[in-house]
């Protein structure tokens, strides 16, 4: 006889609760309104932008909307940051998004196990005494994740780097006064460029970035539904986050063992 | 009817003079005129000439309306004056047999206005008369109009001020156009200055004669124009005085009184007969426009060499806050002029110049309340290569950094992603 497995194929585990995938919307609406809003100033001679903008009055409320999207963001974070300092989920998800030595590894190994370089010189009997000593230079495998991978570790990170400086520089630029009260033009202009070609890294990363590994990655192609469901099957939970399943099929072991007792 | 003579007369004349024409009046009254008033010989009376020149539908053989406006002719200057006929029409005097013949010399206004047409003799319009190459001629009577004339400050004068424009656009806006273009004369219409005149009944505004002068009116090529370059500044000037006096104050007068050639003068910013308000959305010093102005000189890389000032003026500009605002069209930005000034720009290192390091809190300070003397460090739309001080630099070497990074950064995610492509094809080919 054969134990129904632990985690069915079909089970659905929740990825992203209802707090989370709101604060994820926000932060779409609001970095959505600042990059339109934003990258006009960048790129002034872009016939789009003027056709978005053909009035110095229309001019005039973007930035007034700039300025509102900017503030909803901020709130937005404020809230993430209560929300993972104060929630037990929170916590949980927040110490499941602390960088670690494996997610370098990973990011190496999956890269060499793509490339595959390694693994066709050792098929042709080339350095096979280094790779006897290090196999992980082979890349035999695809490297397995937990709750999240290193390119989704990567994501939060730079996006809370990227809004403390947004935010910071942002700030100045909207109080010019009070900058040039504190600081030299220098300063201030530096403040502008940082603002400007921060944003428009932020625009390309998640357009490069995150539009491939929740959009166009053929597993999920068109759309990762977990921003709008928050749901994600035991089967997608086995291909994906092969780490995070073990350790719940673990826990539920032990459950089970401990009740067979 | 036709009379032997030249005059075709109406019914209405043949019905007065009973079909015949009176001889004996006008000898009559000539003998009068001749021995009380001791006038030259053979004068006719004005009323003599009415008898049938106030036909409405007098004629001359080739069709020329031949009529002559009684109640214009005694309000006009001359009539009021009680200058007659004859005093204009000498030849006619000579002429004993009437109807006389026709055509009679053109009149030679210069017997009395002298002056006047010495100073038309020398002008654009006599040598164009002279030239020949024309159809068109100018005289006297094709601005000042020939019974009816009215002097200058009569409100149904030609040449009043306000009428004076389509005086003059009556040859100018199509017959003979302007070099510059078909629209080029026309621009006045929709200028300030015609506004002024023509809205507002200001008739100090500038018409065409204030700036090109009248009888002596010459091409603009010529220097003795009041339009050349050599007297612009005097001409605009003699309305805007206070203007004339700033210009040659600044940078672009100094140069001017020089004789530098390429200096700007009034019309090169502020355009010629299309000259608008500031103010006015359409012109070309409005503030959202007048970046394009400037940089036509300052960001000529030859000028700059020659003069010593920095190019990439607009580029710069326009990448500053100030200047992408200005180019969506958002007005409240600085402009070149609000920092620079216009009529008496000075170069940054003259301490009088709104933009000297000294004065530019105060400058700045006019929109940003409170501006210190942190606005003074840095420099406002520079290319890195034109700014000395290092650390003013830093915004460029940052901007280098970040440009870098981001090559840096979607290049390694784009052949991360690639790889991952190649990984999933290759696994296809495996399995097929």
């Amino acid at each position: 006889m054969v134990n129904p497995p632990l985690i069915r194929d079909e089970e659905v585990f929740l990825r992203m609760n209802l707090a989370e995938r709101i604060q994820h919307w926000l932060l779409i609406t609001t970095f959505f309104l600042l990059i339109v809003t934003g990258l006009p100033l960048f790129f002034y001679d872009v016939k789009f932008f003027r056709w978005l903008l053909p009035t110095g009055q229309s001019f005039y409320v973007r930035g007034i909307i700039h300025r509102i999207a900017a503030v909803l963001m901020i709130a937005n974070l404020i809230w993430h940051l209560f929300y993972a300092a104060l929630t037990r989920r929170g916590r949980q998800n927040f110490r499941e998004m602390i960088p670690r030595w494996k997610d370098i590894k990973d990011a190496v190994g999956l890269f060499g196990y793509n490339v595959g370089l390694t693994r066709f010189l050792h098929g042709r009997g080339i350095g096979q005494k280094f790779f006897q000593k290090h196999p992980f230079w082979l890349f035999e495998r695809h490297p397995l994740y937990g709750r999240y991978n290193f390119v989704e570790k990567f994501e939060y990170w730079a996006l809370g780097w990227g809004t403390f400086v947004m935010i910071f520089s942002g700030f100045f630029m909207w109080n010019v006064e009070l900058s040039l009260r504190l600081f030299p033009l220098w300063v201030h202009d530096i403040f502008i460029i940082i603002h400007g070609y921060e944003a428009i890294l932020a625009f390309l990363a998640v357009i490069v970035w995150h539009m491939y590994n929740v959009h166009l990655s053929p597993e999920v192609f068109p759309m990762s539904k977990v921003w709008l469901t928050g749901k994600i099957t035991g089967r997608e939970l086995r291909e994906l986050h092969p780490l995070e399943f073990e350790r719940i099929l673990e826990e539920r072991r032990k459950i089970l063992s401990t009740e067979a007792i | 009817m036709v009379y032997p003579g030249i005059y075709q007369k109406s019914q209405a004349v043949e019905k007065m003079t009973g079909g015949k024409t009176k001889r004996s009046l006008p000898l009559y009254m000539t003998a009068i005129l001749f021995i009380f008033l001791s006038l030259p010989a053979a004068a006719q009376s004005a009323e003599d000439c009415l008898t049938c020149h106030e036909d409405k539908d007098l004629q001359s053989e080739a069709g020329k309306p031949m009529f002559v406006d009684r109640a214009r002719f005694e309000g006009s200057i001359h009539g009021q004056a009680g200058i007659s006929c004859l005093d204009c029409h000498a030849d006619l005097g000579k002429v004993s047999d009437f109807p006389h013949d026709s055509p009679l010399k053109p009149v030679s206004c210069g017997e009395c206005h002298g002056a006047a047409l010495r100073q038309f003799a020398g002008s654009i319009h006599q040598a164009s008369n002279e030239k020949g190459t024309s159809r068109i001629t100018v005289g006297c009577k094709d601005c000042h109009g020939t019974h009816g004339i009215l002097p200058k400050d009569d409100f149904d004068s030609e040449t009043f001020a306000i009428n004076l424009p389509a005086t003059c656009e009556k040859c100018h806006l199509e017959k003979v156009p302007s070099k510059k273009g078909a629209g080029f004369i026309g621009g006045y219409n929709q200028s300030a200055h015609f506004k002024a005149l023509e809205k507002s009944g200001l008739t100090m505004s500038a018409n065409c004669s204030n700036c090109h002068g009248a009888h002596d009116i010459k091409g603009v090529a010529d220097p003795l124009s009041l339009v050349s370059r050599k007297n612009i500044i005097k001409t605009c000037g003699t309305c805007h005085v206070g203007i004339q006096k700033s210009y040659l104050e600044g940078v672009h007068g100094i140069d001017y009184v020089k004789g530098i050639k390429d200096v700007p003068v009034c019309t090169d910013c502020h355009s010629e007969h299309d000259i608008l308000s500031a103010e006015d959305i359409n012109s070309k010093v409005y503030s959202t426009q007048v970046a394009q102005v400037c940089s036509r000189c300052h960001d000529d890389i030859a000028l700059g060499r020659q003069y010593g000032f920095l190019t990439s003026r607009l580029k710069t500009f326009n990448e500053s806050f100030h200047g992408t605002a200005a180019r969506f069209g958002e007005t409240r930005v600085a402009n070149c002029a609000s920092c620079h000034g216009f009529h008496d720009i000075r170069a940054s290192a003259d301490p009088k110049s709104s933009i000297h390091k000294e004065n530019l809190p105060a400058t700045c300070g006019k929109c940003h309340p409170g501006a210190s003397r942190h606005f003074a460090e840095g420099r406002v739309h520079s290319a890195p290569e034109q700014i000395e001080t290092a650390k003013y630099r830093a915004s460029h070497v940052v901007k280098e950094v970040y440009i870098f990074i981001i090559a840096a950064i979607i290049a390694v995610m784009l052949v991360f992603i690639s790889a991952d492509f190649l990984r999933r094809i290759l696994r296809k080919e495996k399995r097929g």
